[in-house]
This record gives C-alpha cells, sequence and structure tokens, in this order.
C-alpha cells in the first residue's frame, strides 16, 4: 500500500491508546514501525490490526507535532544576532471528549491521570478507506476536567503530555 | 458514543406533551379546515441534529438538541396570550419525562412573536422550544 496521496478532511483522525491498565509503551523506534507495533494499537476501522488498543473518542484532534523553540544570541558589537533551531519535545495536546461516564477509554484516561505515572502509547490516526497513516507518540495524562456547562453535552477535557524529545514516530501501512 | 433518536419518538412525544398543558385540540401542522375553531394550536419538528465528530466511528455523537414550534391560534387576543402563557408556565425549564417517551435533561422556550392573520382572523403567537436529549 502506498502513503496516502490526496487532501484530507478533518474527520478522518481518530486517536488510538494501548489498553492494558500498566502498559509497556513503544520504544522511541517502535513508534515508527506500524506492522506488529503502532498497527496493533490502530483499530481496524481505521486500518490497523486493533489487538492491543482501543479508540478514545474525541470531538476533534487538536494540532500535534513539536513546539517550536531555537536558541537566539548576539555578539556585542556586531549588527545582527542569529536563532539557531533546536528540536524541542512533541506538542501537549489538550483534547475534548464529549462525556460518556461509561466509555472505558475515558475511564482508562481518568485512572492514568489519578495515577500521573502511567506511561502510554498513544496514536494519531489518519485513515482515507483505504490506506492509514499514523504519529504515535508516549505521553503521560494531565489536566484533566469536566465540564457540564448547559447548552450543550457535558465534556471531558484532558491533556496528553509527551514524555521526551524523540519519543514519537510517523508511520504508514505497508 | 450516542445513538440518534428516532425523530418519529420526538414526534409523538411532543403531540403528546402539548395536548397534556392544554384542552384545545393540538395538531401537528395546519389545515385551513381549523380556521373555523375558536381556539387550536399547531406545531412542527426542525432543527433535529447531533454534532459529529471525527473518525469513522458513527457514534461519536454529541446530545441531540431537536427544535419545535409551537403556534398558537385563537380567535381572541387575550385567549391566545393566556394558551401561550399556560404552555410557556408548563414547558421552560422544565426536566422530566416528555411526553412519556423519553427523559429530557431541560426544555427551553423561546416565545417569538405575535400576529394576526386577517384573511383567517385568527391571532397567532409563535413559540420555539428546543429540547435537550441526553442520549
Amino acid at each position: 500500500m502506498a502513503l496516502i496521496d490526496k487532501v484530507l478532511p478533518g474527520y478522518v483522525a481518530t486517536l488510538w491508546m494501548q489498553e492494558d491498565v500498566t502498559p509497556t509503551p513503544l520504544t522511541d523506534s517502535e513508534l515508527a514501525i506500524w506492522t506488529a507495533q503502532v498497527a496493533d494499537i490502530v483499530g481496524t476501522t481505521a486500518g490497523g490490526a486493533g489487538t492491543a488498543g482501543m479508540q478514545v473518542p474525541v470531538e476533534a484532534i487538536p494540532a500535534f507535532g513539536s513546539d517550536d523553540a531555537s536558541a537566539t544570541y548576539g555578539i556585542a558589537g556586531a549588527r545582527t544576532g542569529a536563532k539557531i533551531t533546536t528540536q524541542n519535545q512533541p506538542t501537549s495536546m489538550t483534547i475534548t471528549s464529549a462525556w460518556n461516564p461509561a466509555d472505558p477509554a475515558m475511564l482508562q484516561i481518568r485512572e492514568d491521570g489519578y495515577s500521573g505515572s502511567i506511561i502510554r502509547t498513544y496514536v494519531v490516526a489518519v485513515y482515507d478507506g483505504t490506506d492509514t497513516v499514523a504519529y504515535a507518540f508516549n505521553a503521560r495524562v494531565g489536566g484533566l476536567q469536566w465540564d457540564m456547562a448547559p447548552s450543550a453535552e457535558g465534556k471531558f477535557h484532558f491533556t496528553l503530555h509527551p514524555v521526551g524529545g524523540n519519543a514519537y514516530g510517523w508511520s504508514n501501512n505497508t | 458514543m450516542t445513538t440518534q433518536n428516532n425523530p418519529y419518538v420526538y414526534a409523538e412525544a411532543i403531540q403528546a406533551q402539548l395536548a397534556s398543558i392544554v384542552e384545545v385540540p393540538v395538531y401537528a401542522n395546519f389545515n385551513r379546515n381549523y380556521a373555523t375553531e375558536s381556539q387550536f394550536l399547531t406545531w412542527q419538528l426542525r432543527n433535529v441534529h447531533q454534532p459529529v465528530y471525527t473518525g469513522q466511528t458513527q457514534s461519536n455523537k454529541g446530545i441531540d438538541t431537536p427544535t419545535f414550534q409551537i403556534s398558537i391560534f385563537s380567535q381572541s387576543m387575550s385567549d391566545a396570550f393566556n394558551l401561550s402563557n399556560d404552555i410557556l408556565q408548563s414547558l421552560h425549564g422544565y426536566s422530566g419525562q416528555f411526553g412519556d417517551q423519553f427523559f429530557v435533561a431541560k426544555a427551553d422556550v423561546f416565545w417569538l412573536y405575535n400576529t394576526y392573520d386577517n384573511e383567517l382572523g385568527l391571532n397567532q403567537i409563535i413559540l420555539d422550544c428546543t429540547l435537550y436529549i441526553p442520549a
């Protein structure tokens, strides 16, 4: 299968996570390996195998990638300074779900947030009906909030904080 | 994760709930034959919609917030206002079983406007009611 070669609507994106209560997150190199690694976390509805993952129902996938950073310096007497780009950590993702108190993924995230120390592999899967591109990263959960404002369904907000500079990887089905 | 409710159930519930509030005829749509009656009301359902969220799972949706319009008709302006007030007092802020069909977390009524149809000789008052339904 080829890498997806088309422009996609935002609706194609889904969020998946390892389903074990105490998971063993993928290694930095495994985060970029589709077969038997990332594919096992992504469910069949998004082109994966789904043997070790479950879907997190979210309203929308927020912007993901890496934070911007640079080292800036100047030399006294020189007319211009300079910036050196530095590799920064993957972006934290603040996510909103329509809250269903019995949803197994939301319950697991609630437990992870209570623990504060569980590191779990999450995957953003982009699926065009045939092929899948996946952004996998290891993260802890923070910022659990439940928002029951009237005029809409109750919301469950949480933030996924990636654990390190290289703790992400891109892969696609092959 | 929600299922899409059947709008037919909404229709049944609206008819039953309105009929339980007022003692005048309740109809789903306007018919000129009704114009011979001194008082009646009609309703129309619209905006049945649950927001859909990302991904391939069809049930990744929010709640339904359907709105129905209530049109109160009366040959007497005072009767039209008082009949509308009965509905307003009964429905606005209501939480509980709706038309013996399902639970509504809240019913929210907007009084839109009153008007008069000279041809029919009927005062009209138009209300909107939005239902917030756990799903």
